[in-house]
């Protein structure tokens, strides 16, 4: 008997998420555009008039998770959203000292300015996410 | 006064039933300053007892009553009896717990060690990428809101509903408090996220705030934890709860912690730090009014309802005394785990130490 009611709880609760993740999460399957770990180190780079530019997707978590950058020049992170709900969407920079919520779906970019040579981390707002840069 | 003077003819007619005695016996189950009050009380509504004093760090039961030529084995028994559906037993000698407890962790390692690795499994296969709908409508936000009571959020609030289902379903209260907790959560989510609507960002959650009280329920969640284990006796005396002074003078044996708790810290989830809640959060803020706030936060709660249900409703199911010992030790450990994923998130958040866990 405990166990029957055990297993019909959890076939139950088993049904309803499955159902709505099912139903309401292939709305727009087609714009999957958040490549997860596709981006090589170096490819997320651009240098602008002088200023680097270093670009991170932010969907369940920071994508490239290391990235490879320049020392000695200032410096861009632009991290861009799309239909991101979770934890990742609140940046924290605590070398800087900076804290940001980020849009749900955009593109924002925060100034960390002239970048010192070593390692910088940046993580959510829960500390669950996070991403590294290499300065050298 | 005819109060008193009932109570005092009570016991004439107790003493005068048979010799009155003190009898002192082990008890053990008892894990919480409540259980004391809770077998008191229990105890005392039996017609040939005066009067009873629990102590829950001694381990002991001091009984005096009228209990004529009766022995004192079938004393014990009788009152194992009465208390046996809070999971105290009365007996004459302490009861031997290291053996069975190293034959039930032989069981409950490995479940609690398999619903970790799922867990760990979960974030790893990227869940919240099955979000894709680029409008906030309230059938994205309630699957935002299962996603999220199966990923981040089941670490935080999940672990605390673990923690709390199994340390009440341990004093025997199973239904009530987990209810008041669910209803508590529904309620305050739908209240709190109108404000958010109505009043903006005065209320914006502080991430300051909400990052002292994800150290705080990290601890909190680390004691239940240890105590859920039940191989430490210490941790009994840390146990956050009601002084014994308040909870006397509530109507019944701490009626006032078993229903206010659950309801407090339902209240409480609204601001733990859980990513998926807070981005709702930011939703509801600007939406500028205060029915869509409300709908917006009580949708998402909605959404996290299923999976939750399904951990505090977890621990109803055992009545078979082994199998809850099993149980609470297994929640014990996931508690643990989850206490210590907490805090290691929150020094990481707060910069005082490196990423250890990337999910």
């Amino acid at each position: 008997m405990e166990n029957k009611n055990i297993i019909i709880s959890i076939l139950i609760t088993a049904m309803l998420v499955g159902g709505a993740i099912f139903f309401v999460g292939r709305e727009n399957n087609s714009d999957m555009n958040v490549n997860q770990g596709v981006l090589i180190s170096g490819d997320n780079i651009l240098i602008e008039n002088g200023r680097q530019i270093i670009d991170i997707d932010v969907k369940g978590g920071y994508w490239p998770r290391k990235t490879v950058a320049k020392a000695g020049i200032p410096t861009i992170i632009r991290f861009k959203t799309s239909s991101t709900f979770d934890c990742s969407l609140s940046v924290r920079l605590p070398s800087e000292g900076i804290r940001k919520i980020l849009p749900q779906t955009g593109s924002s970019d925060i100034d960390i300015g002239t970048s010192t040579a070593g390692q910088f981390f940046g993580t959510c707002g829960m500390g669950m996410y996070s991403f590294e840069i290499d300065f050298n | 006064m005819e109060d008193n003077q009932k109570i005092i003819e009570d016991n004439i007619s107790k003493i005068s039933i048979g010799m009155q005695k003190t009898f002192t016996f082990h008890i053990s189950g008892m894990h919480c300053k409540s259980c004391e009050l809770l077998s008191e009380s229990e105890l005392s509504e039996l017609p040939e007892i005066i009067s009873v004093k629990a102590n829950m760090k001694t381990s002991k039961i001091e009984v005096i009553g009228g209990f004529q030529d009766e022995n004192q084995e079938s004393i014990a028994m009788r009152l194992t009896e009465v208390l046996k559906k809070h999971g105290y037993t009365i007996s004459l000698e302490p009861i031997g717990r290291i053996e069975n407890i190293w034959s039930d962790f032989k069981i409950a390692l490995p479940i609690a060690f398999v619903i970790i690795a799922s867990f760990f499994l979960l974030q790893k296969m990227g869940l919240v990428n099955l979000i894709y709908s680029g409008s906030t409508s309230y059938g994205t936000i309630f699957v935002v809101g299962i996603v999220a009571s199966l990923s981040s959020c089941m670490a935080v609030v999940g672990g605390l509903v673990l923690s709390m289902s199994a340390t009440f379903a341990s004093s025997g209260n199973k239904m009530i408090p987990q209810t008041l907790f669910h209803v508590g959560r529904l309620i305050s989510f739908f209240i709190l996220g109108g404000l958010l609507g109505a009043i903006g960002s005065t209320l914006a959650i502080n991430s300051t705030v909400s990052l002292i009280l994800g150290f705080v329920v990290g601890i909190v969640m680390f004691i239940l934890g240890l105590n859920l284990l039940g191989i430490f006796q210490w941790t009994k005396y840390i146990t956050p709860s009601m002084p014994r002074f308040i909870s006397k003078h509530a109507i019944g044996v701490s009626k006032l912690n078993h229903s206010l708790t659950p309801l407090f810290v339902g209240i409480v989830t609204f601001f733990l730090p859980c990513g998926f809640t807070q981005s709702m959060q930011i939703i509801a803020l600007s939406t500028g009014s205060f029915f869509s706030g409300a709908l917006t936060m009580l949708v998402f709660a909605l959404g996290t309802l299923p999976v939750l249900a399904l951990i505090s409703f977890s621990s109803v199911g055992f009545k078979d005394k082994n199998k809850s010992r099993i149980f609470l030790k297994t929640a014990g450990l996931i508690v643990i785990a989850f206490a210590i994923l907490n805090l290691l998130n929150a020094l990481v958040a707060s910069g005082f130490i490196r990423p250890i866990f990337n999910f």
